[in-house]
């Protein structure tokens, strides 16, 4: 209905014209950085590349430690396959990180970076700002990628999901993103020739102020060295903050700067314009005002509040209506030229890519009802769900709109539309092999886990036989992610072989336009349509009712962004005051006290090493858990969690109650090779752990940098290191009792060696004690008694 | 007394529907702009921008 029409929508309206024949200034000249956007297009297709590598590693990871004990004919013909889970700095905990940064930050990135630094110019007939600050973003943007591509497999991380970058390379991305990108952006809307500021910028100023404020206040930390930090906020509060951040960098990183694609480059890909921009208004304000409210549904049934989690919910139910709302603009702006998509690669692209957006805004939703979310939560379901999300709506719409500028921007005609297509398939098949097991393995597990038998005991009450049972589909998850990396590679060929064509010298066509006028004055104010009325009365009917104002505003950048900052705070306040204000939210329990020095060290390694990406701290008041771990989690349980270690997806089971549960010696040997405790297995060996000595001397550091958050240590407070040494002879001692290793030496009979050198072997000095110390604490404060106040 | 006093006074219940509340006069607000008569030409006027910034598009893109 909407545009098809538009030699006739001349249609009897007296409202005045806004527009480019406003300006009234002189008319000037100018060209646009289109290298800027060859920069990030490359960047795009180079980390894309290594990102979906990385995923094909994490994924191999999941199926390697069983493959690799796979006889056949007397041999281990997969057995080079164990590298994958004994390799210390590729382990799956620091791994899984970087691909997930990879793909959000470096690909999906930069690929909105092009799509931003290439639509802005053209939607304000203007240069960016300034080409320093260009470059300045796009450097300083792969320098970032690259301090998260050495520090993470380095276990250097803050271990909030999205946010595990630690404070250095945070304030690196603040001074990026605000000051490079930021600064160039706004500078660009200042300076532009085109006085109505189209939607798309507008999804783009909702991108930059609310990652902006998202990455500041879920990375506030005390630092304590130069590579490790401790978030400000802890337990549900921490869980809360990181939560508002995760969620709305999907909303905010991953959705709001692709709409914003999608709504320049679908018209330009279609020759058409979008089917209803009033729509596009309304799904605009719809989703900047709903999604910031819906980070809770990430922590149902957890120890958060039980109003925050319902009000997540609400809000994330209602998100489905504005977010179908963009995608029916976007199919529908394809109607009656539907011709064009069964011929062209670049708008099936477009029509995947948006398919899937509506598909992952429906099933968002879903997984938001808290009884849904009871089943989903933890298992393979969201994984599926994000990568619905992340390859069929990021990736494709991303590979759209690299295809359409690739002659663009080379100047030449694209290499070979054949490969394109081709791409489309691989890409659209290896979406759906990676997506259809995935979800049959979350569910197959969620069910698996609440199983009881008719005698009301858990039918798989060993975890590994739920992990088992998921092999044969994460073999067909590795199937998927390798045609789909086939296809980006495909990409990539085709864009290197587009660009050996490009002329020797690129062409910069000049354009002009009137530069907007300094003075500009408003249309006036529609005359009110009410005749009896009073003055208020019509000024209302003119200003408000007949939208005078609001076309005021989409000329006006700043005050325009000042109302999606309200939009965004109003929620942030709403929820978050609250969680933090009331301090019934979280009862303290007496006998919870601090970690001691040395389960502090052990905490620090638990981090480091990423456990939280296969073990969640939090038992859920469900039946089947609080069977299967013991006593649900308690918001009192965690206050001195900085950070907290909740995770969100169990790939090993919780560790919430895990203290007590297992000897010492039985937590070395399991950290020696996980398989010679439990065969099937498929947890990472970390041997590293029983060679590498523990730094005694840094953990006083560690008790001040905490005392600093208010964490009453007491006595440690000047003692720390020697209370730390204590506590780890005692362990070691008891391990030794166990019937445990007093040493740790590989290389042959350790009385070989004279007793100086077998001092070096020593278990007490080693990592793994203080992580043995941290996992035999966990969850035991709540059965112990209360402390009197002598102590 | 504290802010946290205070705060802790509050009805949390009612939280929600303030917000509820707020959200669906925004949401008012904008569909009365949106739709009310008259405004589809500017719609449409804005729709065109993508489609006007000359972009010098190759003479045959593919092969």
């Amino acid at each position: 209905m909407a545009s098809s029409d538009l030699a006739s929508h001349s249609s009897g309206s007296a409202l005045p014209t806004a527009g480019t024949a406003h300006g009234g200034g002189p008319l000037e000249r100018f060209t646009y950085d289109d290298d800027i956007v060859r920069k990030f297009a490359t960047a795009t297709m180079v980390w894309g590349a290594v990102a979906m590598l990385v995923g094909i590693l994490v994924a191999l990871q999941m199926v390697a430690p069983i493959a690799a004990r796979w006889e056949a004919f007397g041999t281990y013909p997969l057995a080079f396959l164990d590298i994958l889970a004994t390799t210390e700095i590729i382990s799956f905990g620091r791994l899984r990180p970087l691909h997930t940064n990879a793909a959000i930050f470096a690909f999906a990135g930069n690929a909105i970076f092009a799509a931003m630094y290439y639509s802005t110019q053209r939607l304000c007939k203007a240069r960016m700002f300034s080409d320093v600050l260009s470059r300045l973003h796009f450097w300083g943007w792969q320098f970032i990628i690259v301090c998260a591509a050495i520090t993470l497999p380095l276990g250097i991380t803050q271990s909030k999901e999205y946010a595990e970058l630690e404070w250095p390379v945070d304030l690196a991305i603040a001074v990026v993103w605000v000051g490079f990108f930021g600064v160039n952006f706004f500078g660009t809307l200042a300076r532009r020739r085109e006085r109505h500021m189209y939607v798309a910028l507008w999804f783009y100023i909702a991108t930059i102020v609310t990652v902006a404020i998202l990455h500041v206040f879920n990375n506030l930390v005390v630092p304590v060295t130069a590579t490790k930090s401790y978030s400000v906020y802890a337990g549900v509060q921490d869980a809360f903050m990181q939560w508002w951040y995760g969620h709305n960098a999907v909303a905010f990183f991953l959705t709001t700067p692709f709409l914003g694609l999608m709504y320049y480059f679908l018209p330009k890909a279609a020759d058409r314009p979008v089917y209803s921009y009033r729509l596009s208004i309304v799904h605009f304000w719809s989703i900047v005002f709903l999604y910031i409210w819906a980070g809770p549904h990430h922590l149902h049934y957890t120890a958060l509040p039980g109003w925050a989690s319902s009000l997540g919910m609400v809000f994330s139910l209602m998100l489905w209506m504005p977010s179908w709302g963009g995608m029916i603009n976007g199919l529908l702006t394809l109607r009656g030229a539907w011709n064009k998509v069964a011929a062209d690669p670049i708008l099936k692209f477009f029509v995947v890519g948006i398919t899937f957006y509506g598909m992952s805004t429906f099933e968002g939703p879903m997984l938001s009802i808290k009884s849904v979310n009871a089943l989903s939560h933890y298992t393979d379901w969201t994984i599926a769900h994000v990568h619905a999300g992340a390859l069929g709506w990021n990736g494709f719409m991303t590979f759209g709109m690299l295809y359409w500028l690739m002659p663009r921007l080379f100047q030449t005609q694209l290499w070979s539309r054949r490969l394109m297509a081709a791409h489309f398939w691989v890409g659209t098949i290896g979406i759906l092999l990676y997506i259809v097991p995935i979800y049959w393995a979350g569910i197959t597990q969620g069910l698996m886990w609440r199983a009881f038998d008719e005698t009301g005991r858990l039918q798989f009450p060993d975890f590994v036989e739920t992990l088992v049972a998921l092999m044969p589909m994460y073999w067909i998850r590795v199937l998927g992610g390798l045609l789909f990396f086939g296809g980006m590679i495909m990409c990539g060929i085709n864009a290197i072989m587009t660009w050996r064509n490009r002329p020797a010298v690129y062409e910069t066509p000049e354009h002009q336009a009137p530069a907007l006028a300094p003075e500009f004055t408003d249309d006036p104010m529609p005359e009110s349509r009410l005749t009896a009325n009073t003055d208020f009365g019509r000024a209302v009917d003119a200003k408000y009712i007949q939208g005078w104002f609001h076309r005021v505003w989409e000329r006006k950048p700043l005050r325009f962004t000042v109302f999606t900052i309200i939009a965004v705070a109003v929620a942030s306040l709403f929820e978050i005051i609250p969680t933090f204000l009331i301090r019934t939210n979280v009862p303290t329990i007496a006998s919870v006290q601090p970690y001691t020095p040395l389960e502090l060290a052990g905490r620090d390694i638990y981090v480091s090493e990423g456990c939280y990406n296969c073990h969640s701290q939090m038992i859920r008041p469900i039946w089947a858990e609080t069977k299967r771990y013991g006593e649900y989690s308690k918001a009192g349980e965690f206050i001195y969690d900085h950070p907290f270690q909740w995770g969100s997806r169990r790939i090993g089971p919780d560790l919430a109650r895990e203290g007590g549960r297992q000897s010492h010696d039985w937590h070395v040997r399991h950290f020696e090779d996980p398989r010679q405790l439990i065969p099937q297995s498929i947890m990472p060996s970390y041997t590293h752990l029983l060679r590498d000595d523990l730094d005694f001397g840094a953990i006083q550091g560690k008790v001040d940098a905490m005392a600093m958050l208010g964490v009453p240590y007491g006595a440690a407070i000047d003692s720390a290191s020697q209370m730390a040494v204590e506590q780890a002879t005692q362990i070691a001692d008891d391990l030794v009792k166990q019937g445990g290793y007093e040493f740790y030496y590989e290389n042959g009979d350790i009385s070989d060696l004279d007793p100086a050198e077998r001092e070096r072997y020593r278990l007490r000095n080693k990592k793994v004690i203080a992580l043995v110390a941290y996992l035999q604490r966990l969850g035991t404060d709540i059965s112990k008694p209360a402390p009197t106040p002598a102590d | 007394m504290r802010l946290s006093d205070l705060i802790g006074a509050l009805d949390i219940s009612a939280f929600p529907q303030i917000a509820l509340v707020i959200f669906l006069i925004t949401f008012g607000a904008l569909c009365v702009r949106l739709f009310r008569t008259g405004s589809r030409s500017d719609a449409d006027r804005a729709s065109l921008l993508p489609l006007q910034d000359d972009a010098p598009t190759p003479k045959d893109t593919t092969r």
